[in-house]
């Protein structure tokens, strides 16, 4: 579903920080990516998603290369088939929890097809299934706990059944007791989906539910010597 | 894309504390901008509507715009009095169709009084050749039995409440006071003139003799002390005026107009001055055009400023927004998008800002409408916007949209830059 051949990524005016000899994620998997702040996670999740680009190598997805796409392209491939999660402050505050969860839907058609008896259904659908009742859909989105907000930034993530779903440690402005809720409600989400996971935290003791777990400085090449 | 529009209005609705006030800004230079084209526009307009018909303005010799100013606006004060002779001498000329001698001074509430005869209201014509109509009564007799007979324009019966039949008394000079009041000798209102946008309107209109008698008994702007010379015994007096202060002048033909001029600067007797009413209007146009200009220059400063304004808000708030634009990449808005999201916003506030100014405007005219027709028998045409007008409002538009482009640049190089992890 993801592979990565041979990918060293450098930012503008540094050294290397990124080199990959080969990485592949298979469908529908989930995939718990860690290793300590500053390794290049952030990195690596953005050249997943087409956002970065390599300086050398191949990242596919879904067989297609980024880099052969021109920057339009390379948008609406990604508006397609990626859906983001981030740390925290996931939602446009001005909009509804409803229209934050339809974003992806506006940008992309494939998506907006994909969704059963159409967007409006799917999103409250999955609204539900991540716990939110149907008295919080029409709420401005700032007007949500962190932990609400995190839930219906999974249900974003996931409207449309987008292939890859990429979380950068979506957990890690939670509590005890949310974080384990939210893991259970994204991947049963993404099982469902027959999404393929990449979770990125540096907390190790989430890894045992993750099908795959990927070591990042054991992986990249470019980390030795690299202070942390 | 509709779904970027939705969005854009409502980040800026969230936003709507600081762009109010850039939105005020906008009217603000947008409502100087289309208000002053308008009032330049009717102003001109007016100017040249408010005589035709007439080929020459006779007067003392003076500049020629301060004669149009008095004669026909009474506005301004006349530097000499022209005796009859001369005025008689004028139209002896072979070419002349017609004199109207004209002749200023007092005034009753503020407004003007002119001394002329009954020829007035036959020859003299505004706009587009458009002769005076009453709207109720009849003009002044011009005999010794209709002596202070009055005929006013259409601003002081609606402002005074006047109608035929109402008693008024003249002022002395031009001022308000109470003063110097001709109090012993009350005008009757036989006339009411039908509106016509020019200073007729405001104008009170009695007989030369009228004027001659009620001067009688006064010398150097005050009544002779120990005279008193009653209204009725005034009729028998020699009421034939020896001064006015200009006249106008219709020639057979128009072609004659120069040597007519020429007759009358050249004449020996008195200094004399001969003006074509448009000449002196475009002379009057010219001084008054650096103001115009001015006023235009600091009205685009102002348009400017409050585009920059809003470039300097929007600027500004950029770095705040740069969750909002990862958010936005993250659900799959590119760089370009959010370029445009940017530029609709800015769109926007700049239109809510033109509107809110057009408005204005709009308010503006109507509410100084009234005054400025007061004092100088101007009308403000609550009309459909000109052709200037909607170029304003377009360049202001347009301009706002091409302002925006700036913060819409910076944002698609921010969102670029950040990828996926916002730096904030």
């Amino acid at each position: 579903m993801l592979q990565l051949h041979d990918v060293h990524y450098a930012w503008p005016g540094g050294a290397e920080c990124l080199a990959i000899e080969r990485l592949v994620l298979q469908a529908g998997q989930t995939h718990f990516l860690h290793g300590p702040s500053g390794c290049g996670k952030s990195t690596l999740l953005g050249l997943m998603a087409g956002v970065l680009l390599a300086r050398r190598g191949r990242v596919e997805l879904l067989g297609q290369d980024w880099a052969t796409l021109p920057a339009g392209r390379r948008d609406a491939r990604r508006a397609d088939h990626v859906g983001v999660i981030f740390q925290q402050f996931n939602l446009l505050p001005y909009l509804s929890v409803r229209d934050n969860v339809l974003l992806p839907t506006r940008f992309s058609g494939l998506r907006a097809q994909r969704c059963e008896g159409g967007p409006l259904a799917a999103a409250t659908a999955l609204l539900h299934r991540v716990g939110l009742g149907a008295d919080l859909h029409g709420r401005r989105a700032d007007a949500l706990s962190v932990g609400q907000q995190q839930r219906v930034a999974a249900a974003r993530a996931l409207i449309g059944g987008p292939e890859l779903v990429i979380a950068d440690e979506p957990t890690s402005a939670l509590d005890a007791a949310r974080r384990d809720d939210f893991m259970a409600l994204l991947l049963d989400a993404c099982a469902a989906a027959g999404s393929t996971l990449v979770f990125v935290s540096h907390d190790e003791r989430l890894a045992v539910r993750f099908d795959q777990r990927l070591d990042l400085p054991a992986l990249n090449r470019a980390a030795v010597g690299v202070v942390a | 894309m509709k779904a970027l529009l939705r969005i854009a209005v409502a980040s800026a609705l969230n936003r709507r504390g600081t762009l109010a006030l850039v939105v005020l800004s906008i009217a603000l230079a947008t409502a100087l901008l289309l208000g002053l084209e308008r009032l330049r526009t009717d102003i001109r307009a007016g100017f040249a509507q408010s005589v035709s018909g007439t080929d020459l303005v006779v007067g003392a010799r003076t500049s020629p715009v301060q004669l149009m100013l008095y004669a026909v606006f009474r506005v301004g004060g006349a530097t000499n009095n022209v005796s009859m002779d001369s005025i008689r001498a004028v139209e002896a000329h072979r070419a002349v169709a017609w004199v109207v001698p004209l002749s200023l001074g007092d005034s009753h509430r503020g407004r003007p009084v002119l001394g002329t005869t009954t020829a007035y209201f036959e020859r003299f014509m505004y706009g587009d050749r458009q002769p005076l109509a009453f709207a109720a009564g009849r003009p002044f007799a011009g005999t010794l039995d209709g002596l202070y007979e009055a005929v006013i324009g259409a601003e002081i019966a609606q402002a005074l409440g006047y109608a035929p039949g109402a008693r008024i008394t003249l002022t002395h000079g031009g001022g308000d006071t109470l003063a110097a009041e001709h109090a012993d000798k009350p005008f009757t209102v036989v006339g009411v003139l039908a509106r016509t946008g020019t200073p007729v309107d405001r104008t009170v209109h009695v007989s030369l003799e009228a004027l001659e008698a009620i001067h009688l008994d006064w010398a150097g702007g005050a009544p002779i002390p120990g005279v008193r010379i009653p209204a009725e015994a005034a009729r028998k007096f020699d009421l034939a005026p020896q001064q006015v202060t200009a006249a106008l002048v219709g020639l057979k033909n128009r072609v004659a107009v120069f040597n007519v001029q020429r007759f009358v600067a050249e004449y020996e007797a008195e200094a004399l001055l001969a003006v074509l009413p448009a000449v002196a209007l475009d002379e009057l146009w010219q001084v008054v055009g650096p103001a115009e200009q001015s006023l235009l220059a600091i009205s685009v400063l102002v348009a400017v400023v409050s585009l920059a304004s809003l470039v300097a808000v929007v600027l500004a708030g950029l770095n705040e927004r740069r969750r909002e634009l990862a958010v936005l990449r993250a659900v799959g808005a590119g760089p370009r998008h959010v370029l445009l999201l940017l530029a609709a916003e800015g769109a926007l506030v700049t239109l809510a800002g033109a509107l809110l100014g057009a408005a204005v405007a709009a308010a503006l005219v109507l509410g100084a409408g009234p005054l400025l027709q007061r004092e100088f028998g101007i009308t403000l045409s609550a009309a459909a916007p000109t052709v200037a007008q909607w170029g304003l409002f377009g360049a202001v538009v347009a301009a706002g949209m091409l302002a925006s482009l700036v913060p819409g640049w910076r944002a698609y190089r921010l969102s670029l830059a950040d990828g996926l992890s916002p730096r904030t």
